[in-house]
């Protein structure tokens, strides 16, 4: 061996050597410590908890600016699969609507979409439950707790440009088919819970599944989705109904009612001596078939 | 030990030194362990903040008790009702946000701590 190849091998062998002897200390012996870490590299299931904490503190506080701020870093698909859980289980459980509203807000401003917050979605809320009286001493100011620094992973992406690639001229869609009202019947059934009853169906008389309807009445109004009991049906929704209301009967966006002045009323009574009991209602409204010209 | 060993040695050194400078660099710094899956117990303090305001704040809503300690557990697994005490006392003294020292105090009372610097806040309570 020549006298610069000799050179050249001590100093690779030193440069070899001393390369793994650094990233074993760096590596094994003493690496980064294990702190100072956020919400997005916590295991799957303490993100799902997090997420799940960020969903029922909103719940509590309505504070969306603060619900985004404390998601944010995290994955998409984390925080709708946590969401869509969270929903679904307090559906299944018969949680109060009001919460599942407040749920189903959360989970539309953070484009999250689940079958079950369909009967929540655009009914009114309440305000927010304030379940813990304050003290009197109530500090008036109200400095940051701690400092917030959630700009862990900046999200901004870049805008793409607009193109101005001349497209052809597209079809108009053609609005749904509207629906008529084809059949109000009222229903005496002893011992029944007083309700509207509503079946949507399409023109061949099948139930169409997914439609909203929506119950108003004056100062109020109520949404529901057919198909969502499915052993009464794919078509069929229902709502509790009160005597002395006048209700009206739409569907899709509010808007033209196809129902009007609806109200629970007695039952003609059978014998004289039988006491009158109220009468629920059904409704059944049609899908008329688009006439194309 | 004669001039070319020694020269050899030296070169060996130098190497290693530049090796291991090296290595520490891409260990540390260009390319460190990453870690995932961690636990709420290695969240940075702010984060650990807003995970126990929000467990406080779980408790309001489910009233889960046992449900809040496993969480709280996993911050501190030998006192779980340490960091609500720990982080209502802070809020208190830097004047923070009133509802989240409530809830947290309701925590603190529920698991069975209520230090005198957050009895104020527990009045009303049910």
């Amino acid at each position: 061996m020549s006298n610069l190849s000799a050179r050249r091998a001590a100093s690779i062998i030193g440069l070899v050597v001393g390369l793994a002897l650094g990233l074993v200390y760096t590596w094994v012996i003493a690496p980064a410590e294990l702190i100072n870490t956020y919400p997005a590299l916590l295991r799957t299931d303490y993100r799902w908890d997090w997420v799940r904490l960020v969903a029922l503190s909103y719940v509590a506080d309505g504070d969306l600016e603060r619900a985004h701020a404390r998601l944010d870093g995290l994955k998409q698909e984390d925080v709708t699969g946590a969401i869509q859980a969270l929903i679904e289980e307090y559906a299944a459980a018969g949680h109060p609507a009001d919460t599942l509203r407040r749920l189903t807000a959360l989970a539309e401003a953070l484009d999250v979409h689940t079958p079950a917050m369909l009967v929540y979605l655009h009914t009114p809320t309440a305000s927010p439950p304030t379940l813990i009286s304050t003290p009197s001493p109530t500090p008036t100011s109200t400095p940051d707790r701690t400092p917030t620094p959630y700009s862990l992973s900046p999200l901004s992406t870049p805008t793409p440009k607009p193109t101005r690639t001349p497209r052809p001229p597209t079809p108009t869609p053609l609005p749904p088919p509207p629906f008529q009202l084809i059949q109000q019947e009222q229903i005496c059934e002893p011992g029944q819970t007083v309700r509207i009853e509503v079946v949507v169906q399409d023109e061949h008389g099948v139930g169409l599944a997914g439609v909203a309807v929506w119950l108003m009445w004056p100062g109020g109004a109520d949404r529901a989705v057919t198909g969502l009991k499915p052993r009464d049906g794919a078509g069929h929704t229902d709502f509790n109904a009160e005597p002395g209301v006048s209700y009206a009967l739409g569907i899709g966006e509010l808007g033209m009612p196809l129902v009007t002045d609806l109200r629970i009323e007695l039952c003609p009574a059978e014998k004289k001596e039988e006491e009158p009991q109220l009468g629920s209602w059904r409704i059944v409204l049609e899908q008329q078939s688009l006439e194309t010209e | 030990m004669n001039k070319r060993a020694r020269q050899w040695v030296i070169r060996v050194a130098v190497g290693a030194a530049t090796g291991l400078a090296l290595g520490l660099a891409i260990g540390w710094w260009l390319w460190p362990v990453q870690y995932t899956n961690t636990a709420p117990a290695a969240l940075r303090q702010d984060y650990r903040d807003d995970y126990v305001v929000m467990v406080a704040t779980d408790f309001e809503v489910e009233q889960n008790l046992e449900q809040a300690r496993k969480r709280l557990k996993l911050l501190d697994p030998e006192e779980p009702t340490a960091p609500v005490v720990e982080l209502a006392e802070r809020l208190v003294e830097v004047g923070g946000d009133a509802e989240d020292i409530a809830r947290l105090t309701y925590l603190a009372w529920a698991l069975g701590a209520t230090p005198p610097a957050l009895a104020p806040y527990l009045e009303g309570l049910p």
